[in-house]
């Protein structure tokens, strides 16, 4: 027994003073006339050594319903722990994560017209493994198992389970990685007789050309995903095709461009084109060498599939004294929309300005206050003011 | 641009020109643009299935159980479900 206490002995401190601290806070908080009260609270905290780290993070989110747009309508805790250890090529990652929903219960519409349910929390334990077999092979698996607290108006827990196994194995060579890899998914409640597994499996391949123009980024991949399994009518999923390149151009140093394509189709005995969208983004850095960089950003995408979303945002920070700054936000959508009276479609506009403080990478303090317009049965507009604190107190070497 | 990269540049605007042109039909599922999904959890708050759920950091839409409601694409701050 003394033999083995006395070398651990001598090994703690050595973990010890390996070791180093962070942590992290995220809070926002604001207010309109239809969420008077939305919150988020993050907070973070990690522990890592040369061979091992553990994560915990912490989340607190609350929001008001509204009378007129749909939002979260739940107060709830969520708690994250992550502990990861290096073993040579090898990862192990087991984690646990738990929430509670702490306000009124939101309510979960049951499959096979067994009613409504009541939401309380879940907890989910996990375990992944990973292993790099060399430079160019890499192997993962991952178990995950939720079971969820839902329980009927009566009081009757549902023992609602889920669980969910992936694993797979990617290889890259110069410019071009190939992926295989499978999931399986399982659902069930013995309460109201519910079973429901689906499965897939993926063939991709990606490549990023080497020899490319200056300033000039291409990547581009392709999936193709086996589906086994039905949706919530009990049609069989249908196998899909997805494609994607994305395309990075730098004008000038302070100027990029970045454009993103998408086409995804279904194979079920058929060939469908289900959904096609693009994006594209011109970002401008300027006044550079000040304590924070000024930013413009523009973005717009557009998707097309048994639905249509459109979206465009333009965001600005502009330093004005020191670590302060000067934000505008400006963004229109288009999506479709379950609010009563509405139509099949809602467009929205939100703009306003705000101001920003940064201290170096320790602290970041905003505040913005925005109108919205909504085109409901007639314009609705309201004011909201949203504000937020980032907080990183850095690394302690301990 | 390398005649390697145009070929890969034109194989994409085909791709996406033949999706177009055809016109969508019905989508067997929604999809999750995992480059713009901060994985702050509102979809999974409106979705009246339980059909999402946050893994890695990412928003995650179970086929099983998705009823197209499409509330969370309405209610994804990031418009990152489509």
């Amino acid at each position: 027994m003394i033999g083995k206490t006395i070398p651990l002995l001598l090994l703690l401190p050595a973990l010890v003073f390996a070791a180093s601290l962070d942590g992290w806070m995220d809070v926002q908080t604001g207010g309109d006339s239809l969420s008077p009260e939305p919150g988020r609270l993050e907070l973070g905290g990690m522990l890592s050594t040369d061979n091992w780290t553990l994560i915990l993070e912490e989340q607190y989110s609350h929001e008001d319903s509204s009378g007129i747009v749909p939002r979260i309508l739940n107060t709830y805790s969520r708690t994250d722990i992550d502990f990861i250890v290096d073993a040579g090529p090898v990862t192990i990652n087991p984690d646990l994560c738990w929430t509670v929903d702490l306000g009124d219960k939101p309510e979960m519409v049951l499959p096979v017209q067994a009613g409504v349910a009541y939401r309380e929390g879940f907890i989910r334990p996990g375990l992944s493994l990973a292993a790099d077999f060399s430079e160019n092979y890499h192997v993962f698996v991952k178990g995950l198992y939720w079971n969820r607290d839902l329980k009927q108006e009566n009081g009757y827990d549902l023992a609602w389970t889920e669980s969910r196994l992936n694993g797979g194995i990617s290889c890259e060579t110069s410019g071009f990685t190939l992926n295989m890899s499978g999931l399986y998914h399982k659902t069930n409640s013995d309460f109201i007789d519910y079973e429901s597994t689906w499965g897939r499996f993926d063939i991709a391949f990606s490549t990023e050309p080497q020899s490319l123009p200056a300033h000039f980024y291409v990547t581009g991949d392709v999936t193709y995903s086996f589906y086994n399994g039905t949706n919530f009518l009990g049609n069989d999923l249908a196998d899909r095709f997805t494609s994607r390149i994305r395309l990075v151009r730098m004008i000038v140093p302070s100027l990029a461009v970045n454009t993103t394509f998408e086409s995804v189709i279904d194979y079920d005995g058929e060939i469908r084109p289900a959904c096609t969208s693009a994006e594209s983004r011109i970002i401008y850095h300027f006044m550079r060498s000040r304590e924070v960089p000024s930013i413009i950003t523009l973005s717009g995408k557009l998707s097309t599939s048994s639905i249509r979303t459109e979206r465009a945002v333009l965001f600005s920070r502009i330093n004005f004294y020191r670590g302060l700054s000067l934000l505008l936000n400006a963004e229109a959508r288009s999506t479709p929309t379950s609010v009563a009276g509405a139509g099949d479609t809602r467009k929205w506009i939100v703009f306003g300005p705000g101001l920003e403080y940064q201290l170096a990478t320790t602290l970041r303090v905003w505040g913005i206050i925005e109108q919205e317009r909504t085109d409901l049965e007639e314009v609705e507009v309201w004011w909201r003011v949203r504000t937020g604190l980032e907080f990183y107190p850095g690394s302690l070497s301990l | 641009m390398t005649p390697y990269a145009r070929v890969l540049v034109i194989v994409a605007a085909v791709l996406v020109l033949l999706s177009a042109c055809k016109g969508p039909v019905e989508s067997t599922q929604l999809i999750v643009d995992t480059d713009a999904c901060t994985g702050c959890g509102e979809c999974v708050e409106v979705c009246p299935y339980g059909a999402i759920e946050i893994i890695d950091g990412n928003a995650v839409i179970d086929p099983s159980l998705c009823h197209f409601c499409y509330r969370c694409v309405e209610q994804c701050p990031e418009g990152a479900i489509y």
